[in-house]
């Protein structure tokens, strides 16, 4: 008989892959209808889907770095004070009003504020950051707090004094943390701190998070300009970006601020959906390196102005933004130093360096780098070949077409590919002739132009230590310095933008950064689902993933018609665009009004149950008939 | 017998330790500034720095590195990763489970169909089941498996809406313990579902090949004189016999399940261990590759022992050589 259920067995086998099946589709069915149910459940709150393509890094304000964390503290966490979305102006935020002048400012904090533990928030927890994050030098609140002190002299009144004059004041848009958990921990186990618990007050508070899945924000009841309309904003993580154009697609998600612009066009012409185009400062630059660094290792030849100039002649960008944006960018003239376009330099055409590839060549021709061997490359003065190292990201797509484009001049172009801490470590030793690279700036231009400062330029001793400075440029001039300094003491907003753009202009005519283009930020939402957006700033920026965040708190539900944004008057391409409250309505009861249409889901549950029965029964005969087959046998 | 297990399980562990140091050094080939990836674009203070190169195990020459590296993986400490200063025998934890969920269930179900289909294929060889058994096994063997998941992707997630589009949950969902189970199967059934097609292939030719390599034998001729029915000839001894290098494609395979599907795991956005794997790489994460890529070669050297120690108790020839 032990030899009958030995041989028996892949007749088992057979039998129970039989029983897994009809196992697994009697699961399916199941699972869908149950789902269906959950699902349909859920959408009795308004919940809003944002499909991200990457991750939050970590919620701790002193480790996360990516832009995806810094939308979770926006949402999580409040500022003293914030910005327009308008143009960028300050406004208060925690901070009703402010009165002063120069160097002391007293802000009225609004009375009531709570964080979502129950803890009153008080002038004393707004003193406490400013304070605690001025002397740990705490990575995201320093270059605010750097000069600042706090003092908080009643629950609702807070002084605060600079050591220097600031024209940022009285914008203070650093995230505020709660006193009372902060309290208890130290500086030296703030990197490990676990801040998913860290109660908040902005109008989102982070109730879960589950990495590389989903993080989940629910309103926050008690938000100081009052609960937003929608109750939960979700954002959901898919590792493919094709995945998330058909959870678009599929209603799955509601809107993305990251499908490339060869994606986009999967949404021409679909009138679900608006697509906004926007920048916030963000400029990619090829940088020529005109040879300040003391450590040297760059092309000599690269010193000589006409050089760096009859390069910048040769970048077509009008090309660039067509093949390497899809056209969804705007040429730029030099770094852009503010989010807000306002600040850009404003030079007439025939002072800027634009593509004219004869000119080029004269300017060469004319400074004697002249192509005497007839070999195809032009000679240096000591009669060698030009042979220039062009550096980029391991990411980089616009790599090929600069390399050609310079190639045209004359020279012999050798592309080498690099991760982004490697190709810092190069810009800090000065060991490159050109690299392709990028920046977004902050709000205010002073970060940004402090970084092409002399004493921003890394020497040995930084190099050694590692910790290198921002001048990615090697270059360095004495006038930009002095120029520097006096708008950083600035107090009046004309005159500083008048010394920022003399800058602008020293910055862009030595030509040690060849500004490529402001490639757009694409956002688009599903707007059968949502209305309410707010661009920042309106005219020409995103309407997610801005400095402020302000959409989520104004979204609301669309019952009808066409959710709106409020973008000004942008792209024609676009899907046309409403004027916000038509054909949306606020849902501030927590949706009871909100009609959802949910078929599609009870459809799939009976489609996918008759297939998975269907299975279950060819299954169940299969296992019926093998059962009969090896009852004769045994007999 | 136990000598032979014995002497297969040491060179196991002098593999795995092999693996352990060869890891530490391919690694750190590329030269590579880690506190510069991890804080790119920003400016930090030299103390702050050192803190970062102490926490990370960055400090001090080479082999001092080497020395604390192989402390500390002894210790079960794979460090921190960089991406998100996470300790990574907290991170790997959570990426097992989608994985040897997904990746486990359907190997194992692409095994049970394959070697079916296999079976049905070489009985009737030549006859029209064959041609439609053997066609359908190439063309899923044939087909790229991210091709596949991206079609079944589109057509049964996005046109029909059957499906949910990716990951393992409905984010908005309340949902909770049984309830909870269903709604994370129903979120693996499309990735599932190109996975066994994409493995059984597979396992449905070398099982009809290996069949037919059988059918000729004398003692199936014999086991049809003795009057047996047809059936009982298959099942009782030709497929029992046939069954020796499945058995060892399957456990070999097995050992693979750990190493997750990249291509699936991304494109349906499975918080596995492949799609961790994709996303170390980009960094790149040292520490979170270093300890994914000993946990893969310490799953596919276990395996092989596995795979060894079954084949002497299916093949009795191979305990006596």
């Amino acid at each position: 008989m032990a030899h009958t259920t030995a041989t028996d067995r892949p007749i088992r086998a057979a039998r129970r892959a039989s029983a897994l099946i009809a196992a697994a589709a009697v699961l399916t069915l199941s699972t869908t209808l149950l789902a269906g149910n959950a699902r349909a459940q859920s959408d009795e709150k308004i919940v809003f889907t944002v499909g991200v393509t990457t991750d939050i890094d970590s919620f701790n304000l002193n480790v996360g770095y990516t832009v995806e964390a810094y939308e979770a503290w926006n949402l999580h966490y409040p500022t003293l004070t914030d910005f327009t979305d308008e143009d960028f102006a300050p406004q208060g935020a925690l901070a009703e009003s402010w009165e002063g002048a120069g160097q002391e400012y007293t802000y009225t904090i609004r009375d009531g504020l709570v964080w979502s533990d129950g803890e009153p928030l008080t002038a004393e927890d707004i003193a406490y950051t400013i304070n605690r994050s001025r002397d740990e030098e705490w990575i995201n609140h320093s270059s605010i707090t750097a000069n600042l002190t706090a003092e908080a002299l009643d629950p609702t009144t807070l002084r605060v004094t600079s050591s220097v004059k600031d024209p940022r004041l009285p914008a203070i848009p650093m995230y505020v943390v709660p006193k009372h958990v902060y309290e208890t921990v130290s500086a030296d186990d703030m990197a490990s701190h676990d801040a998913t618990k860290d109660p908040g007050a902005g109008p989102f508070i982070l109730t879960e998070w589950k990495t590389e899945q989903f993080w989940r924000m629910e309103a926050n009841d008690n938000y100081f300009r009052g609960r937003p309309a929608v109750d939960e904003v979700v954002f959901k993580y898919y590792s493919d970006q094709d995945a998330l154009v058909a959870a678009l697609q599929a209603g799955e998600v509601d809107a993305s601020a990251n499908i490339d612009a060869d994606n986009i066009s999967e949404f021409d012409g679909d009138d679900t959906f608006t697509v906004i185009y926007g920048n916030q400062g963000t400029f990619s630059e090829l940088s020529v390196n005109p040879g300040d660094n003391s450590q040297g290792g760059h092309n000599p030849v690269l010193e000589d102005l006409q050089v760096r100039i009859a390069i910048a002649h040769s970048i077509d960008r009008e090309l660039l933004i067509d093949r390497v944006l899809d056209g969804h960018g705007q040429p730029a003239a030099t770094m852009t130093p503010g989010a807000s376009p306002s600040w850009d330099l404003d030079i007439p055409e025939d002072e800027q360096y634009l593509y004219d590839l004869d000119r080029a060549n004269q300017i060469l021709d004319d400074a004697g780098y002249v192509d005497s061997d007839g070999n195809g490359i032009r000679e240096d003065t000591a009669g060698n070949d030009i042979d220039l190292r062009l550096f980029i990201l391991d990411d980089a797509t616009n790599g090929e077409f600069v390399e050609g484009m310079v190639e045209e001049l004359g020279f012999d172009v050798t592309v080498r590919v690099f991760d982004s801490g490697q190709l810092g470590t190069k810009i800090a030793e000065g060991d490159y002739d050109m690299f392709l690279w990028g920046w977004t700036p902050f709000v205010d231009p002073d970060p940004m132009l402090s970084y092409f400062t002399c004493d921003q330029i890394s020497g040995p001793e930084e190099v050694e230590s590692g910790s290198y400075g921002y001048n990615d440029a090697s270059w360095c001039n004495e006038e930009y310095d002095e120029l520097y300094k006096r708008q950083n003491q600035e107090l009046d907003p004309d005159v500083r933008r008048d010394l920022v753009q003399q800058m602008l202009k020293l910055f862009h005519d030595d030509a040690a950064y060849v500004a490529l283009y402001k490639a757009e930020d694409i956002n688009v939402f599903n707007n059968t689902r949502f209305g309410g957006f707010n661009c920042q700033p309106t005219d020409t920026g995103p309407m997610l993933f801005t400095n402020s965040s302000s959409s989520y708190a104004n979204l609301v539900r669309v019952e009808s018609g066409v959710g709106a944004a409020n973008c000004g008057d942008r792209d024609p391409n676009a899907t046309p665009v409403d004027e916000p409250g038509e054909g949306s309505t606020p849902a501030t009861d927590g949706g009871a009004e909100v009609e959802i249409e949910d078929s599609s889901d009870n459809n799939t549950g009976l489609i996918v149950g008759g297939v998975a029965i269907g299975l279950a029964l060819i299954a169940g005969v299969g296992f019926a008939v093998r059962r009969k087959g090896s009852a004769d046998d045994r007999d | 017998m136990l000598t032979l297990i014995l002497r297969r399980l040491m060179a196991g562990v002098v593999m795995i330790l092999f693996v352990l140091s060869f890891n530490f050094f391919l690694f750190r080939v590329v030269e590579s500034d880690p506190v510069g990836s991890l804080y790119r674009g920003r400016n930090i203070s030299a103390e702050q720095r050192e803190r970062i190169q102490e926490r990370y195990g960055l400090n001090g020459s080479k082999p001092e590195q080497f020395v604390k590296y192989v402390r500390e993986m002894a210790r079960g400490n794979f460090g921190y990763s960089y991406a998100n200063n996470r300790p990574v025998s907290t991170l790997i934890r959570e990426k097992l489970w989608p994985t040897l969920w997904l990746v486990g269930i359907s190997t194992l179900l692409s095994t049970l169909l394959g070697t079916i289909i296999g079976i049905w294929s070489a009985w009737h060889r030549g006859s029209w089941r064959d041609y439609l058994g053997t066609g359908t096994t190439m063309l899923l063997y044939a087909m790229p498996d991210f091709w596949l998941a991206m079609i079944v992707l589109v057509w049964f997630g996005r046109e029909m809406g059957w499906f949910p589009l990716g990951g393992l949950e409905d984010p908005s969902s309340d949902a909770v313990g049984l309830t909870k189970l269903l709604e994370n199967i129903h979120h693996l059934v499309l990735p599932g579902l190109v996975l066994t097609l994409s493995y059984l292939g597979e396992y449905a030719l070398v099982m009809r090949s290996s069949l037919i390599e059988v059918m000729g034998e004398d003692y199936l001729t014999v086991a049809r004189a003795k009057g047996l029915r047809d059936k009982f000839v298959r099942s009782r001894h030709a497929v029992r016999n046939a069954m020796l290098p499945v058995i060892t494609l399957i456990t070999l395979n097995f050992g693979f399940v750990l190493g997750g599907a990249i291509a699936v795991e991304s494109i349906f956005s499975i918080p596995g261990l492949g799609n961790a794997t994709l996303a170390a790489s980009k960094g790149p994460d040292l520490p979170m590759l270093q300890a994914l890529f000993l946990l893969f070669s310490v799953s596919v050297i276990v395996m092989n022992i596995v795979a060894e120690i079954l084949y002497m108790y299916f093949d009795p020839r191979v305990r006596t050589r």
